[in-house]
């Protein structure tokens, strides 16, 4: 038989049995358990780095990203906790602040921006009494001259130019005269920033109050679009066949449908509504709906109803991909159901695409809900937001220009950080950088 | 090819359906009914005048003979803001203005934005990249009434000196047309160079522009002829819907400058509760956007013969 020995084809690619079964020949000593030494050599140099700490790296190193999140925090803080500090609230009224500026003049130069604007005989009649206090009376000469001035500076009607005349600045920040008074008096009186508009509530709080409306709007949507979505996708994209079919087609549908008409009538319907159930009884679900209000959760069920196509489509094609890798074979052949393979294994493989896509759904929430409030059809009055501060501030427009300026200024900001900021964290959570 | 169109109208059909009985319903859940004003007429004259409208029958019943009505083309009159005139009337009377100044902005926005996209992406890398990519970011983060409302306070008496416009609108003038116009196409402007920057980038690596350039062909020859063509779907994906949109809803910047048009017209029904003329101007923009949508899908093979359309979208 041994002349019978295997001859090899040159060129064959059949494996050699002599070679294989030489593998086994292991060292004498291959089953000894392992020394310190080589153990230590094991261990690997540096940490492990996680998927987050990597991603956390690489968008610490985006300049333009942390930036837009230093002032995220920044707009945060305003938003929730300057309302804290603040003493006044977004719907109080304070007694004569109707229509102040953000600046003020201080008690005496008002005093003599008046004087001066005095008519001749009112300016004698107020030198007369001063003097009759000191127990003496004006000359003829005496009244002749502040005659004589008080009627120079009546005919001049330029307030601006008297007060430059006069040497009268304008002083930061807005007080009332009371105020002003008080703070004569040795209290402290918070000033108004920003100045009161034309029913005497303070601007500043107003605008946190807005902005903090705005960001509670943008991340109760992306929740709600995230839910939805992720939900809708995963199941159209693992399920697959008819399922996926009909979703699609349902998806296609709602996608053609005009949002912005859709989510105009829908806060419109859906406010009544609430307020509707906020009045029917005293349980925990009415007393939700109090705390955010009636409007606020109307926009938010209105934008989930409408944005989350988009998320499910593109966490539909991740799905879709991802469905097809060994280790989901290998959890289906180990007899896990479709949701743990959906919930443990799918999703958190396409985490990045979804923590990207909700985050820049922020911004875009707040974009639509300012729209919607500066046409009047999102939060209501007393409840104010960035949006329809905005309008209000429209009739005021040339007097009180800052009025528009300052809200729609924070808005604007809001969003170009949060865009800025989605962007960098694209960048810092796209797999495909990773390598 | 005739399948797949045939495919997409039936789709357009049933989402125009579902459109119109969606606003149906929501409109009729609104609380509230048209025939409250400041003074309050007597219950007797509110039912005889939903006796008169069909508003007295249960919801589903008035949704049937709306329907029955719209397939006869009939949108039924007006029974509020101009009551008893015709909705299509109307539309047609508002529709004109507002499409004006949306095929301005749009065009402008066009014009400029894809040449930017192309100049930013062409120059990559340079100031005028960033300058431009500043540009766009923050004019996608305005919202539209911010612009409108700081070029209608800036350039209308608000800074000294500076009146070069009407601040309200007078339909024959055309310096009332500029301001609306401008900030109407702000953010498409915006948007579109965007746009325009990523695809170009895209098309500009691959090797048929290496090619070109290979060829000696000149620089400007290889960006509009062969680079942007292949640039151009997903600019034409954003265009189809937002040029629907542009030409009938300017919402916003018709409000701020009080204009007009049919966005303005929109929201004053709703708010008005004036039922035919929401379901109206509803109807309207939802058929607009929708054949735009479907334009614009068919417009792909026309754009890129490669797409294979009877595969469907995915």
């Amino acid at each position: 038989m041994a002349d019978k020995k295997h001859k090899k084809v040159l060129g064959s690619l059949q494996p050699d049995v002599e070679d294989i079964l030489s593998w086994n020949d292991l060292p004498a000593n291959a089953f000894e358990p392992a020394s310190t030494q080589e153990k230590a050599g094991f261990i690997q140099d540096r940490k492990s780095v996680s998927y987050w700490k990597d991603a956390w790296r690489r968008l610490r190193k985006n300049k333009v990203a942390m930036i837009a999140l230093v002032i995220i925090i920044l707009l945060a803080l305003f938003a929730f906790v300057g309302p804290m500090i603040v003493p006044y609230s977004y719907d109080e009224v304070i007694p004569g602040a109707n229509n102040i500026h953000p600046w003020h003049y201080t008690l005496e130069d008002q005093e003599k921006l008046s004087e001066a604007q005095m008519t001749p005989d009112e300016a004698v009649a107020a030198a007369e009494a001063e003097a009759a206090v000191e127990g003496r009376t004006l000359t003829s000469v005496e009244i002749a001259t502040i005659r004589a001035k008080a009627k120079v500076n009546s005919s001049n009607t330029d307030v601006e130019a008297l007060k430059q005349e006069l040497g009268i600045k304008a002083k930061p920040f807005g007080y009332t005269n009371d105020e002003l008074q008080r703070m004569a008096d040795g209290e402290f009186v918070f000033p108004h920033v920003f100045g009161c508009d034309i029913q005497g509530r303070d601007i500043m709080v107003r605008t946190m109050v807005g902005a903090r409306v705005s960001m509670i709007v943008g991340i109760c949507c992306a929740l709600i679009v995230l839910v939805i979505g992720a939900l809708y996708g995963s199941i159209s994209g693992y399920c697959g066949g008819k399922v996926d079919a009909v979703m699609q087609r349902i998806v296609e549908i709602i996608y053609t449908i005009p949002e912005v008409l859709v989510i105009l009538l829908l806060g419109a319907t859906l406010k009544p509504i609430f307020e509707e159930f906020q009045n029917s009884g005293d349980g925990p679900l009415q007393r939700l709906v109090t705390v955010l209000g009636p409007n606020l959760i109307s926009i938010f069920i209105a934008f989930g109803m409408l944005y989350w196509v988009t998320m499910s489509r593109i966490i539909r094609g991740q799905i879709l991909q991802l469905k097809q890798q060994e280790y989901v074979t290998a959890a289906r052949a180990l007899g896990a159901k479709g949701g743990r393979i959906i919930s443990r294994h799918l999703l958190p493989n396409c985490v990045g695409q979804i923590v990207t896509t909700t985050f820049l759904q922020i911004p875009s929430a707040i974009f639509t809900e300012s729209f919607l409030s500066f046409l009047g059809m999102g939060v209501s009055a007393p409840m104010t937001s960035l949006g329809s501060m905005c309008a209000d501030a429209l009739s005021g427009l040339t007097s009180y220009p800052y009025r528009l300026f300052i809200p729609a200024a924070i808005l604007s900001v809001m969003i170009l950080c949060l865009n800025l900021f989605g962007d960098g964290l694209r960048d810092a959570l796209d797999p495909r950088l990773k390598k | 090819m005739a399948k797949y169109i045939l495919k997409r109208v039936l789709m357009a059909v049933i989402t125009l359906f579902v459109v119109i009985c969606l606003t149906f319903f929501l409109m009729n859940a609104v609380p509230g009914s048209p025939w409250l004003s400041e003074r309050s007429p007597s219950q007797a004259t509110i039912d005889a005048l939903n006796a008169k409208y069909g508003l007295d029958k249960p919801v589903i019943v008035q949704l049937g003979m709306y329907l029955n009505d719209l397939l006869h083309l009939d949108f039924r009159d007006s029974i509020k803001m101009q009551k008893d005139r015709p909705v299509l009337d109307i539309i047609a009377n508002m529709f004109p203005i507002s499409a004006k100044i949306g095929v301005i902005s749009i065009l402008w926005a066009i014009l400029v934005g894809v040449p930017l996209g192309c100049l930013a992406a062409y120059r990559r890398g340079t100031w005028v990249d960033s300058l431009l990519r500043v540009i766009s970011t923050v004019g996608i983060s305005m919202p539209g009434f911010v612009v409108a409302t700081l070029l209608l306070h800036t350039l209308t008496g608000g800074l000294p000196g500076v009146n070069l416009f009407p601040a309200t609108f007078v339909a024959s003038d055309w310096r009332s047309y500029v301001l609306p116009c401008l900030s109407l196409g702000f953010y498409p402007m915006c948007y579109l160079s965007r746009q325009t920057r990523t695809a170009m980038l895209d098309s500009i690596s691959q090797e048929y522009i290496k090619t070109a350039r290979a060829k000696g062909l000149k620089n400007g020859k290889i960006i509009f002829k062969h680079a942007l063509r292949n640039a151009l779907i997903p600019v034409i994906t954003y265009l189809g819907p937002q040029i629907a949109f542009t030409l009938c809803g300017g919402f916003v910047v018709e409000t701020v400058f009080t204009i007009p048009g049919l966005g303005r017209y929109f929201v004053q029904s709703i708010t008005n509760r004036d039922y035919p003329l929401i379901m109206g101007t509803t109807i309207f923009l939802a058929a607009f956007i929708i054949i735009m949508n479907l334009v614009v899908d068919l417009l792909y093979k026309l754009v890129d013969p490669r797409i294979n359309l009877s595969k469907g979208g995915d």
